[in-house]
């Protein structure tokens, strides 16, 4: 395996506050790599810095082996990296499906030129049909007409999981894909990355509280405290690390 | 010499009297964090309420009694505050910022519409009271006592509302909501009271400018416009309600716009929009304002 | 799933019955009605050109008058000056000047400003060209730009004379059709849905891999050319470019019109196009009135219904639609 995102030195701070320090972090293709940390520990900061939707003050990220430290967010979605948020952000007032119109059409626009700013009154054949398998896919069909500000919060999280699979990502960074869901709906969501995850070969980044969708989920882990990393590799060998434990159950 | 003095001098008076009308503005936009299009408007209606007092006492006041002239402009448009309070502002808390302006705006067009429908369209020259229609030489430049005397009053109304906001218990309270007002809500402050004090505070201030700038200006339903975009200009390089910012942006701008009319006297007015477009895309949360983080 | 082609259709029935509307005026109405309605159908358009920035990209300007000047006296300079110039190509000239304004403007402002910040710096900048335009000789100074004849097209095959203020009228009109058709194909395109987008959430779209940058600056030079070429279309019709037309009260027109029709609506900017000039006709005896209606008006919109008149039209309706299927839940009667 070749380590498609190689993080080296990695340092953020906040006026002062210094939130990541040095973090060397790779992340093999194909792999489902969870970072996982107590509160405060630098998961959204390393999140945010990776995606690109913060600077970095220090170190280099390299995609693909590009370097893509200097990008912007979006530039490096152009790259093949997509991510979802903590509180998913879809657009509110559109239908579900138009919101996934949005994003089919989006990725294409490169390819269509003049065309995309007048060239259509309805979206081709060919992005609703796209859009209809991603419905069946995720399982939307009950909501894809509602406004997608209205949808339940798992429905808004799935949609904001198809919008990011429309993208056609190498990559899918989720933060916290299972935040406020119920225990049953958890591993409905388990189920449904793992299958996204094989379906498309994706690899995936992903922070997350929840034990259980954790070791569901995770194909390798990291440990993130204090802004650095204290251990990472296979999730039962992280488990068993006693500086983990110490972190977790607080025995200083 | 000469030239120096009294570009700098003009430029003092222009900034003085912008600051007069942007003290006002500048506190609801700190405080309410409304940017008042209406401000200019109330100003306006400031100016020919005591011009209707004037009026009635048949011109040729004395000093003292041309300053209660315009308190009592200032107490009437106070008044109209604490209506537009109730009726209006109250309800534009949980409105988007876009459509809070606009609704200032609406209130802009309304005052004009109200002007124009009780005073009429037609100009109204008003000259200065006697006391202050002389002239002043100091060496060789002339200064108009008037002048002279919108200058005290633009440094008062600057140091009278530091005061009122550092050292007076409801100007305390007044700080304290507008650094959190969920917080002072919390501590059990009446935020509602609070606003409607800066409301009536902001417009009395507005009426009162309007009494003491009348006699610079040709009285006219477009009066509001022209003053508005100025003390627009000084509250917003103040940064977000700074009432130090606005006075120092009023001077700043002050002192360009005299010596740019003073090297290229055909472009008057140009200079003052220039410095303004050019400070706020280096610095878009104006002098004062807190550097952006992240 | 959504009926685009239906909502295309229902649409265009519109604007069939608002043209046919406009093509009557001229038999029914006197001359200074017809004037009037030929200033109502520009500013329909106008006020369009301002609502997609406003409620297509989601920035506010105070500032439209700068290109609606801009395009009326480059229209007004090209008819002077270079009267064998064809006329559509004086057009285009002026729509480009105020893509060309919009272009410098918005590389500089939408990079550092935002929100009620841009508002003023489109307001600083607009006021900052009104007072250019007062002072340049070449442009009239507060004269104006006077006796701008009307133009005849010569297509080759025929010539198409509108010296005349009914046929110019009439050349109103179509112009303002196919700019508003051209509006409407943009707001319906991907671009225009992703410029939608964009309001709704900024950070998502940057992460769908969009210059969020590049398109706001895409629909505010598209505004910006769209307002000036409804400025160069007047230009004929009144005769003169005075700068009145360039001062920041011309910039809160189309925030009137949008806001008391409708912003969420294709169709609001028309409807309080109509209404403010009815308003305006039917107050002109008694001066002061009509802004004090139109700013009562805006107020109680602001205020009261948000969606301005046709929102709160389409709000009644879907309430009465829903009655007979799903009647509102009671209220519980005994509260805890």
């Amino acid at each position: 395996m070749t380590a498609i995102l190689e993080a080296r030195g990695l340092t953020k701070a906040y006026g002062s506050v210094r939130v990541l320090e040095d973090v060397d972090f790779d992340l093999q293709d194909g792999e489902a790599h969870v970072v996982i940390g107590p509160n405060g520990a630098g998961k959204t900061t390393l999140f945010r810095c990776l995606s690109g939707e913060t600077r970095i003050n220090g170190g280099t990220i390299r995609f693909a082996g590009e370097d893509v430290s200097g990008l912007t967010g979006a530039q490096r979605v152009k790259r093949g990296i997509g991510r979802t948020f903590q509180v998913a952000r879809i657009f509110p007032s559109m239908s579900a499906f138009e919101n996934l119109i949005v994003a089919i059409e989006t990725r294409e626009r490169t390819h269509q030129g003049l065309r995309f700013t007048f060239g259509y009154i309805a979206p081709r054949r060919a992005v609703v049909a796209e859009a209809e398998r991603l419905v069946t896919e995720l399982g939307l069909e009950d909501t894809v007409d509602d406004v997608a500000g209205t949808l339940s919060h798992g429905d808004k999280k799935r949609l904001e999981l198809a919008m990011c699979l429309a993208l056609k990502p190498r990559l899918l960074m989720l933060d916290e894909p299972t935040a406020g869901m119920s225990p049953s709906d958890r591993a409905e969501a388990v189920r449904l990355i793992t299958r996204v995850r094989d379906s498309y070969g994706l690899s995936l980044l992903l922070t997350e509280h929840d034990m259980e969708v954790v070791f569901g989920l995770a194909t390798r882990l990291t440990v993130l405290h204090h802004g650095e990393i204290i251990a990472s590799g296979q999730p039962e060998a992280v488990r068993a690390d006693p500086r983990v434990r110490e972190v977790y159950l607080g025995q200083h | 010499m000469y030239d120096i003095g009294m570009t700098v001098f003009n430029g003092l008076a222009w900034a003085m009297a912008t600051f007069l009308v942007a003290a006002g503005l500048t506190l609801i936009f700190g405080i309410l964090h409304i940017l008042n299009f209406a401000h200019g408007g109330f100003f306006m209606i400031g100016a020919y309420v005591s011009y209707s007092i004037m009026l009635g006492f048949g011109g040729g006041l004395p000093l003292w009694l041309y300053l209660v002239r315009a308190m009592a402009a200032g107490v009437v448009v106070g008044l109209l505050g604490w209506v537009v309070d109730k009726l209006v502002f109250r309800r534009l808390r949980d409105v988007e910022d876009a459509y809070s302006l606009i609704a200032t705006y609406a209130l802009l067009l309304i005052c004009g519409g109200a002007v124009t429908l009780i005073w009429g369209l037609n100009y109204m020259g008003v000259m200065p009271p006697p006391a202050l229609n002389s002239v002043i030489f100091l060496g060789d430049m002339f200064m108009p006592t008037y002048t002279i005397f919108i200058i005290f009053c633009g440094v008062a109304a600057f140091v009278g509302l530091e005061l009122f906001i550092s050292k007076t218990r409801t100007g305390r309270l007044i700080r304290v909501v507008a650094a959190d007002p969920w917080m002072a809500q919390l501590l059990g402050l009446n935020v509602k009271r609070i606003y409607l004090v800066t409301v009536i505070v902001s417009f009395a201030m507005a009426g009162a400018a309007g009494g003491l700038l009348m006699p610079n200006q040709s009285l006219s339903p477009e009066l509001g416009g022209i003053f508005l975009l100025q003390a627009f200009g000084v509250v917003i390089l103040g940064g977000m309600g700074s009432i130090r910012g606005a006075f120092v942006a009023a001077i700043v701008l002050g002192l360009i716009e005299s010596f740019g009319t003073y090297f290229f006297p055909q472009y008057p007015g140009i200079f003052f929009l220039l410095a303004l477009g050019v400070i706020l895309l280096l610095r878009p949360e104006g002098i004062m304002g807190k550097e952006q983080t992240a | 799933m959504i009926d685009y082609r239906a909502r295309f259709r229902s649409n265009l029935a519109i604007a069939a019955c608002g043209l046919a509307a406009f093509a009557v005026v001229p038999f029914v109405a006197n001359s200074g009605l017809m004037f009037l309605a030929g200033l109502v159908a520009i500013n329909i358009v106008f006020g369009m050109s301002w609502n997609l920035l406003f409620s297509g990209a989601g920035l506010l300007s105070f500032g439209h008058a700068m290109f609606f000047g801009g395009g009326a006296y480059a229209m007004a300079l090209v008819s002077l000056h270079w009267p064998g110039l064809p006329f559509l190509l004086g057009l285009a000239i002026g729509a480009g000047a105020g893509a060309l304004i919009a272009l410098v403007f918005g590389v500089i402002a939408l990079r550092r400003a935002s929100g009620v910040y841009f508002a003023v710096l489109t307001l600083v900048f607009s006021e900052l060209i009104h007072l250019v335009i007062t002072k340049t000789t070449f442009l009239g100074r507060n004269d104006g730009l006077v006796g701008i004849p009307r133009p005849t097209i010569e297509t080759g095959l025929f010539t198409l004379d509108l010296t005349s203020a009914t046929a110019y009228y009439y050349f109103i009109v179509v112009a303002m059709a196919c700019a508003a058709f051209a509006l409407w194909c943009f707001q319906n395109s991907p671009a225009g849905r992703l410029i939608q987008a964009i309001r709704q959430d900024n950070l998502r779209t940057a992460f769908l891999g969009t210059s969020i940058f590049g398109w706001q600056l895409t629909a505010f030079v598209l505004s910006g050319a769209l307002a000036a070429f409804c400025g160069a279309v007047m230009v004929p019709f009144t005769q003169i470019a005075s700068p009145e037309i360039a001062y920041w009260t011309v910039s809160t027109q189309p925030i009137l019109f949008t806001l008391l029709g409708g912003a969420g609506n294709f169709w609001g900017p028309a409807v309080g196009a109509i209404l403010f000039g009815a308003i305006d006709y039917g107050t002109r005896a008694m001066h002061g009135l009509s802004e004090i209606t139109v700013g009562t008006l805006l107020l109680l919109v602001v205020l009261l219904i948000p969606g301005g008149l046709l929102g709160f039209l389409q709000h009644r309706r879907q309430k009465k639609r829903r009655k007979p299927t799903e009647p509102a839940p009671k209220r519980t009667e005994a509260q805890p």
